[in-house]
This record gives structure tokens, C-alpha cells and sequence, in this order.
């Protein structure tokens, strides 16, 4: 009974892991970040893209005829979904959980001054490092790699464990984002199908497998993911996602409030967002 | 009181002068300007609420091209639209954009701005900004186009998410599914909604739900 317990706790803290990433991923996404599923077949739509800038619309709006935006700096991500139905159903059950559960639980994480919060984010980014070197690597941005080696040395030592970020605030060395998504796709991994993972939030088949591989290079992984079920390690990631979304400035709420089509707009910010993390 | 007397004229200035800029302003000073001026009006504690939303409306009015992005948001379904249809498109989907940009630049009116560069080519270009929170930097860049000497802007990339594109695939879903009056349908009640709606909180006390 107890161990039931126990596992249902587990279920609902990996659960609500992916709501919090969506809301301080993309959101600022916001507007958000994504799976991207980019279905390169779909090329009518660029198609139609620049046949729409440079021919003149039929109407009478004479200024209108001479943009040329269409053509070069858009491209638009058609986001393979085949699982919409279902997609759609573990998003509205995430939305509950981030109104009910996670954003209630973050409000209470606010009575902690922001400072503090901002050094737990910083602790726990420091030991998610080697993703990021690893990935960098991988990937042959041996520049960027030797950048978050150094940050991590300088951030462990000076930062004490992790709680401050001087490679920031004194050398100006900013932080990286690389993940085992993004090497996939850098060697042109597609996305995938789309998927709403429960409490993850957006992603799909090439991220999600990222993902899972992403926690085996998380430091925090070997210190607290040693019991056989991972129950102490899924409740760190829990405080890290709560944490995070404590500091993070209602980017989901903007966009329930905004987005004609919640759904759509996270769906669609989510494959613009990675694809833009792999192309750089 | 110098500084107060300074704002003053620079707000003047450009409530007298609302689109342009001369041929020389750069896109940056183009954006860097705005921005400033949108941030001195949300700290501006002497205004009233509502005066201080049309004040930024009006700033935001003057520099984004309202039609531009609504062609580009449209795409295909532009040329297929009635001159009545579009218009009736640019003046909910202005208001949408409006409320969206300036829901976003609210959340972070105390942080600072950077500014590490711009491309140009041509009539074009790209203005890249950093805001520098505690607890991340949010990189969000203009896209802008001259249009007499004036540069105007015509999309909003927030880590690396345009808001254009972004639109533009949720848009075309909507259209294939409802038509283009469904779609105008939802624009329209999406816009009574937040009407509706009293003024948001600050985010850090934020009650919503």
C-alpha cells in the first residue's frame, strides 16, 4: 500500500515535470518552445508563401503590392501530428495540473525571496552541465563546449557549488543551450510525431528520447537518482520544475489569455522554438 | 527635474512626430527609442491605468505595420480575402498583437534592455535585444522594413519564435477547419474577452488562474 503510494507520488511529480518545462521554455515563449515536427514534404506551403509576397493581391490596397516579405525569412514549420486527438487530451489534463497543482505549489515558492530562488535555479543548472558540454561536443562546437567546461569549473568553485553564476556576472560568459534533441536533429533527426508528454508539455518522438537520455548526463542523476525507483531523483527534478516556474512570469497564462487556439500556439511555438535551437 | 523636463520633450517629440524618424535613424534607434519610451510610460506611476495603455497603444500603433503583418500572418488566404475581410483582419489582429507584445514587454518593465546588434540589407533589417532578468535573459528581436525613411515593424521574434509564423500556422488550421469567417469569428470574441478584462496584476503577484 505504502509502495503504491509511493509510485503514485512518483507518477504525478514525472507527470507534472513536463508542464512546468513548457511554461519556462517556451513561453517566453513563450510564446514558448517546441517539438518540432517538420515535415519536409509540405513544401506547397513555402510555395504558396512566395507566390503570396511577390505577386499583387488582387484587392485595391496598392501599398500592399510592394512587400517582399514572403519570400526569404519565413519558414514555416508544418507540425506533424498525427496524434491530435490524444495530444489534445493530455494537454487539457496538463492545464489542469499547472492551474491546480504546479502554479499553486510555485505561488507558495514565491514567499521565498528571489534571490534565493534564482540560486537554487543556478545550483541545479550547474549540475545539468555536462548535457550541455557533452552535447556542444557532439555536435563538433568544441568552443562552445570549452565555454560551459569553463563555466561549470568557474561556477562550482568560485560560485560556490553552483549558487552563483560569476562566469555571467564577472566574465561575461553566458550560458549555452544544448540537449541530445538538438544533436539528433543536428545530424537531421526529423522531430518525429508531436507528442504532449503528461506534465512534460510539448515535444515529440526525436526530444522525447533527447530527454530521456538528457537525465543520464544530469549530475543531479547520480546523486540522488541511486535508490532503484528514481524517487528521489524525480522529486529533485519536481522542486527544480516548481522552482522555475516560481521565477518564471505567467508565460502560459499569457498565452491562454492571447491564443486563439492554445493548443495550435503552443504546438506551433514549441517546433519554431527547437528548430531555431538546432539551427544555431 | 532635468531628467523629468528631457522626457517630457522626448515624448513630445514623438507624439508630434509619430512614425518617422529621419532618414538617418538607425533601426536600431528606431527600436531602442520606442522601447525606452514604452518602459518610461509603465513606470510612470502618475498615470492613470487606462491613459497609460493608450499612450502605449498609440506608441506601439505608430511603429508596428499593422498591415504588413496581417498580409504576411494571412499568406494565401490574403489574396483569397475580401478588401472588407482584410480590413476587418488587420484591426482585430492589431489589437490582438497589441495586447500580446505589450502583455510581454508588462512582465519585464524593470529589467534592463541590451541592445548587441543589428543586420541590415537592403530595406530590411534585424534588431536584436537581450532583456537581462535575475533569472534569464530573454533574447527578442525586431524585424523592420523602411517604408519613407521610416522603419516600421513587422514582426516580433521572441526566442526564436515569430510571432508571425506563429500565428500564421494556428491561423491557417483555423481557416482550413472554420472558413475565413469562423476565423474572424474567434478574433472577435478573443478581443471582447480581454476588453472585458480588468488590467492584469504585476506578474509577481499575479492571482490569475
Amino acid at each position: 500500500m505504502v509502495k503504491h503510494m509511493k509510485q503514485l507520488i512518483a507518477a504525478v511529480l514525472v507527470l507534472l515535470i513536463p508542464v512546468c518545462g513548457i511554461a519556462a521554455g517556451a513561453v517566453t515563449l513563450a510564446y514558448t518552445g517546441s517539438t518540432n515536427l517538420v515535415t519536409q514534404d509540405s513544401a506547397p506551403d513555402n510555395s504558396l508563401l512566395a507566390d503570396a509576397g511577390t505577386t499583387s493581391p488582387a484587392g485595391t490596397v496598392a501599398e500592399d503590392d510592394d512587400l517582399p516579405f514572403m519570400d526569404d525569412d519565413d519558414t514555416v514549420l508544418d507540425v506533424y501530428d498525427p496524434l491530435e486527438t490524444v495530444n489534445r487530451g493530455i494537454f487539457w489534463f496538463n492545464d489542469k495540473m499547472y492551474f491546480y497543482v504546479m502554479k499553486p505549489l510555485a505561488r507558495g515558492f514565491r514567499y521565498v525571496p528571489e534571490p534565493w530562488r534564482v540560486s537554487l535555479k543556478n545550483f541545479f543548472n550547474n549540475l545539468y552541465s555536462p548535457v550541455t558540454i557533452i552535447n556542444a561536443a557532439l555536435q563538433g562546437k568544441f568552443a562552445d563546449a570549452g565555454n560551459e567546461l569553463t563555466r561549470f569549473a568557474t561556477n562550482t568553485t568560485l560560485g560556490i557549488g553552483g549558487l552563483f553564476d560569476p562566469s555571467k556576472e564577472h566574465f561575461g560568459i553566458r550560458a549555452k543551450e544544448e540537449d541530445t534533441g538538438q544533436t539528433l536533429g543536428h545530424y537531421g533527426v526529423g522531430p518525429g510525431p508531436y507528442l504532449v508528454l503528461p506534465f512534460l508539455g510539448p515535444s515529440n518522438l526525436r526530444d522525447g528520447i533527447g530527454l530521456f537520455a538528457d537525465t543520464r548526463m544530469d549530475l543531479a542523476y547520480y546523486i540522488w537518482g541511486k535508490d532503484k525507483d528514481n524517487y528521489d531523483y524525480l522529486g529533485v527534478v519536481a522542486i527544480k520544475m516548481i522552482n522555475n516556474l516560481s521565477l518564471d512570469k505567467d508565460t502560459y497564462e499569457g498565452i491562454k489569455k492571447d491564443a486563439l487556439d492554445p493548443y495550435l500556439f503552443v504546438r506551433d511555438a514549441y517546433a519554431q522554438y527547437r528548430q531555431n535551437q538546432i539551427d544555431k | 527635474m532635468l531628467k523629468n523636463m528631457l522626457m517630457v520633450l522626448t515624448l513630445g517629440t514623438m507624439f508630434a512626430f509619430p512614425v518617422h524618424g529621419s532618414a538617418e535613424t538607425s533601426p536600431t534607434q528606431t527600436v531602442h527609442e520606442s522601447v525606452d519610451t514604452i518602459l518610461a510610460l509603465l513606470r510612470d506611476n502618475t498615470l492613470e491605468k487606462a491613459d497609460r495603455r493608450a499612450k502605449i497603444r498609440a506608441n506601439v500603433k505608430a511603429r508596428f505595420d499593422f498591415e504588413a503583418m496581417s498580409q504576411r500572418t494571412l499568406a494565401t488566404n490574403w489574396k483569397k480575402a475580401s478588401e472588407q475581410e482584410r480590413q476587418q483582419f488587420i484591426d482585430l489582429f492589431s489589437q490582438l498583437i497589441e495586447n500580446t507584445y505589450i502583455g510581454k514587454i508588462e512582465a519585464y518593465t524593470n529589467e534592463k534592455v541590451e541592445y548587441p546588434g543589428e543586420k541590415v540589407k537592403g530595406n530590411k533589417a534585424v534588431v536584436e535585444t537581450l532583456i537581462i532578468a535575475a533569472s534569464a535573459d530573454i533574447p527578442v528581436d525586431y524585424r523592420l522594413y523602411k517604408k519613407d525613411d521610416a522603419w516600421l515593424v513587422y514582426d516580433v521574434i521572441i526566442e526564436g519564435v515569430s510571432l508571425v509564423s506563429n500565428y500564421r500556422s494556428s491561423y491557417q488550421e483555423i481557416v482550413m477547419k472554420e472558413g475565413f469567417g469562423g476565423l474572424l469569428a474567434k478574433m472577435q470574441e478573443k478581443v471582447d474577452e480581454l476588453q472585458n478584462e480588468p488590467a492584469p496584476a504585476p506578474a509577481d503577484t499575479a492571482t490569475s488562474t
